[in-house]
Parts: C-alpha cells; structure tokens; sequence
C-alpha cells in the first residue's frame, strides 16, 4: 500500500495521531496506549515514571504531546490572574504504539464537508493594542523589561479537517519544527520554525529565531543576512535572545560548555527569511529532564527578556487564556532523549472554534503601527487556510 | 567562593559560568537568599536584573552588612545597587541600551586596569548614574566612549567593584580577562 493510502486509512479510521516533522519527511505516531492529561498535580510525577535506564529502545518507546503556556509558567512559580478560558488541557501526552515514516511530499483531499469560515474576530483592536504597546515601553524605559511580545489572538467558529490543512500548509511553509495533533475532541496544526531543546544524551542544542523578513523580488540569502546586519534594532532584539538563552542552557550545563554553534545565520523559507543562532551545551550529569524543562521553558524568545518578570507583565496583562500558544511540542524518549519546540504559527481547533496566536516584540525602539501590522502578517498565512 | 545573588535575571547564569572559571560559585535567586552562603564566600557578586535598586532592600541590607569585610562585585542593576547605597541617584537615561556593543574607556588613573585601554562590551541598561557622583574611596573608572556615562567604579579601600555593562554577554571581546581582574584584585 502506498504511503498516500496510509494516510488516508488512518485518517478516516477515526483514529487519534500525531504527524511530526524530521529532518526528512515525518512520522506518523498511531495507536495511542495511553493519553495522559497533564495538570499541576501530576506533572513531575509523570516525567518522573519515565524511565531513562534503557540504552536499546523502539522507535515508539516515548511520549509526544505538548506543554501548555500556563502549566510551564506554573512549573516555575508564576501565578496567573483569573483569565478567561475554554477548559482546554494544561497539557496532553500521547503513548504511541505504531510509528509511521511518511515523505515529504504530503498528500490528501479531504472528504469532509468543511464549513469554513475566514472571518476572524481579533481580541485586542489597534487602539487597545497600542495602549498596552506604550504601556510596556515605560516598563522598558523603567527597566522592568527589555523586551516583551504581545500576543493577540484571532478567533471564529469553524468545522475544519485538519489533515487537510496541514498538507497545504506543508506545502506552502515546510517548517522543521511542523506538526499536527489530530484527537477526538480537538486539533492543532502547526507549522512552527523553532526548535527549543535538541537533547541525545548529555548533548544539548536551543535554536532560537530573533528576525523575520518576508521575501520579495531579488532578495536572497545574502542581502537577507546584510539586512539584518545593518538594522541596528533586530540586531539588538537578536542579541539579548542570545545571551538569555545562554544564560538558560548555562543552569543545567557543564560551566564552560556553553557555545554558539552558530551566530546570527539565515535560514530561508518559501514566504520568509529568518535570523537564527545555534547554542549548544554539555549536561551536568545529575541534571533531570524536568530542570531542563524548568530552565528552557516556556521559550525566551517568544516571551521577552528577562524571562520572570516579563512573563508576570505579560499574564497581568492578558485577560485571555494562551492555551497551547508559546507552550512547547515534542517527545519525551525513554532513555531520556528529548526534542520540543515553541508552539507558534499554529491554529488550534476545539469546540468548533479556531483560535489563531501571533505575537510581535515591543523594544525601545520599535514603532506600535508597525507591529501591529506584523502580527497580522504572521497570523495571515493561516487565517489564508480558511479560503 | 563566590556567592552569587541572583535579581531573577536571564543573563545570572552566564555570570555565574564565567565566575566558575576561577573559582566555586554558589547562586540562589534574590527570594531565597542562603545566609550560610553569605557567611562563607569571600566575594558576593549582586547579579543583574529588571528593575531598580529600591526595588530589592535585602541587597541593599547585605551590602551595608558586608562593605569592608568581603569583596563586592555589582553587574550592571548590581553596579547600580552599590551605587544607591552609597547614595548616589540612579536615574532613566535618554538613549537606552539592550542588547547592544559599545565601547568604553578607562579614564583613571587609580583603576586596576590600564588608563585609557578600550574595551568593545555588551549593555543592557535602561538606567544609568546620575552625576556628579562622590563616595569616599569610590572612583569612576570607566566610561562610554561616546556619552560619557560611568561604566565601571572601583573602591580599591575595601575591594568593591562594579560594571554597568555585561562582562560575561557574548557581546563583550576578553569578558573573561575583565572579571579575572577583579577576583584577583
């Protein structure tokens, strides 16, 4: 049977799984044994039970699931204000026991009678947004804060089928970081370009993205770099998110092993150029996934800087909850081995409604039009799948 | 050892890596302050952080305690917590620096560096001295290039030291050399 066909059976077995991207092509994780719903209660027992002993494993001998936002900021000590939600889970994880390669080329079409809907109410319109944007520049000017992302959130009710708008979406922006959930009751698409933690072993990576610059006629890699270059304020948002996650591998790693791999590369995407760095570190032997999980989340540079008390600014602010938006996907092996993300460019669908995340950074120098501007531009080339 | 006080900061744990290339460092953050640990350092070291000095009165308590009797290193807010003990006013500067690399100076003669050597480093600061400033034993011993703010003070008399900037951001060229210098000094 070809691959094509497998993920057509699956997907109308009525089946929950999970597509992950891989350096080539995805997996396709099926036949769930176990789906644990995570909560403050139960999260440090649960990475606790997963045993790190065996050196010879299967491919489906792990977890995958996600973090949501607020289970990694309660994890370390942050409280929220009461915030409108839907009751989503804090956070899910999955015991597969089938794992299927796919390749990159995805391919589906949909049966379902979707009932599409690309009306999109937004949450904060521009006037409100540009109180909070000056709000947060005092706090900068007052040095409560360097840096600081505001989020805003695009919602409507809508039947999707998410396999379908995950393929197009593969198609259209191949992230490396691209996943999908598709469960009974609810599904997230995302196509997510940030790794946060790449852990085999006692080798660890963070790869963090400060810089987005959308394509036009006749710029290419070179003149992308030299962009980034010369503006002064991407290159300074750029640097702080380095020397914060520096500073965050730097709690769990060997003093001395932390080095960037890689400063301030260019990786290029159909729509977009990105500006990248790579740090990588060495473990402290006695150092558990869950201190990992403690240091690196939730993700710097989809917060701001520094990591506390920009998050307590933010969660007062916000009225809403984030849900998934900036938690993090990934799995958990049994041998300890570990590989998570930073939820972004996602859509999450529950309930019928699907809720769209996009969030800009607020510096000393940056300008509350043009932000709000890029949030919409990111959000756009999902609120695009509704068409 | 050194005893590091950690202002909730995303940037301590460079400075706590870069310390431990010359000797043990403990570190706990500014709500779970270790008095053991305050007892048996021989150097503190008041981390960066958000915010302002008067936001963190048990720094400013353990610097009054300690002054004379341990050396005393401030990075960047820490630099600023020393200053506001000593009764300076730290105040919001016009231009504001996150995440950027300048240059600045040594402009005295009484500072354990050499007068007039440049040093490319990395600032993340919002606010900055507000000058004239005078302490007893106190120099200002660094400043930027180009605005002339203090960047770096020293009090030989009773070894305390503080950088506005960031010695251990991978924006400041020889870090390492800068904070060698002053653990032993």
């Amino acid at each position: 049977m070809s691959k094509f066909k497998i993920l057509d059976r699956i997907n109308s077995s009525g089946k929950s799984y999970i597509i992950y991207k891989k350096t080539k092509g995805f997996d396709l994780y099926t036949n769930f044994s176990e789906k644990i719903i995570l909560s403050n209660n139960n999260i440090n027992k649960f990475l606790k039970s997963i045993s790190s002993n065996k050196k010879n494993i299967k491919k489906t001998d792990l977890y995958i699931g996600f973090f949501g936002y607020e289970l990694l900021n309660n994890l370390i000590g942050i409280k929220f204000p009461k915030q409108k939600s839907n009751n989503f889970p804090k956070g899910i994880f999955y015991k597969p026991e089938t794992v299927i390669n796919l390749n990159e080329n995805l391919y589906f079409k949909t049966s379902l009678k979707e009932k599409k809907n690309n009306k999109f109410k937004i949450n904060i319109n521009k006037k409100n947004y540009t109180k909070i944007f000056n709000m947060f520049k005092r706090k900068i000017k007052q040095g409560e804060t360097y840096q600081i992302k505001i989020c805003t959130k695009y919602k409507n009710k809508s039947k999707i089928d998410p396999l379908d708008f995950f393929c197009k979406l593969s198609k259209s922006n191949l992230a490396p970081e691209a996943f999908l959930i598709k469960d009974k009751n609810y599904s997230v698409i995302s196509c997510s370009p940030e790794t946060l933690i790449n852990k085999k072993g006692r080798s660890i990576i963070t790869k963090p993205i400060a810089g987005t610059l959308k394509k036009y006629k006749n710029l290419n890699k070179k003149k992308a770099l030299q962009y980034f270059k010369k503006n002064i304020k991407e290159t300074k948002e750029h640097n702080m998110i380095v020397d914060m996650e520096r500073s965050d591998l730097s709690r769990v790693c060997i003093p001395g092993s932390v080095k960037i791999e890689k400063q301030k590369s260019i990786e290029e995407y159909k729509d977009l150029f990105h500006y990248v760095s790579l740090i990588k570190g060495k473990l402290h032997k006695k150092i558990k996934n869950i201190d990992i999980i403690k240091a690196m989340m939730p993700g710097g540079s989809v917060i701001g800087c520094p990591k506390i008390s920009t998050l307590n600014l933010l969660n007062n602010q916000e009225n809403e909850n984030r849900n998934i938006y900036t938690g993090s996907f990934g799995y958990i092996k049994f041998n300890g081995d570990m590989r998570f993300n930073i939820i972004i460019r996602s859509i999450i669908n529950f309930k019928n409604t699907s809720e769209i995340s996009v969030a800009s950074g607020v510096v000393i120098d940056s300008n509350s039009n043009h932000e709000f501007n890029e949030n919409y531009i990111k959000a756009k080339a999902l609120i695009d799948l509704f068409k | 050892m050194i005893y590091v006080i950690d202002h909730k900061d995303s940037f301590t744990h460079n400075v706590v890596h870069q310390l431990s290339l010359f000797d043990k460092v403990k570190c706990t953050n500014y709500d779970e302050i270790d008095s053991k640990y305050l007892n048996s350092a021989s150097t503190i070291v008041l981390s960066p952080g958000p915010g302002s000095p008067k936001d963190y009165p048990k720094t400013s308590s353990i610097y009054k305690n300690y002054k004379g009797k341990k050396k005393i290193v401030g990075i960047c807010l820490g630099f600023q917590q020393i200053l506001f003990c000593e009764g300076a006013k730290i105040v919001q500067q016009k231009q504001i620096y996150h995440g950027f690399q300048s240059e600045i100076k040594v402009v005295s003669q009484k500072s354990i560096f050499k007068n007039n050597n440049t040093y490319k480093v990395g600032r993340y600061h919002s606010l900055k001295l507000k000058e004239p400033f005078y302490s007893k034993n106190f120099d200002i011993t660094m400043r930027c290039a180009i605005s002339g703010s203090a960047m770096a003070i020293e009090n030989n008399t009773d070894k305390i030291y503080g950088f506005q900037f960031h010695p251990e951001s991978f924006l400041t060229i020889n870090g390492n050399l800068l904070i060698k210098k002053i653990l032993s000094a």
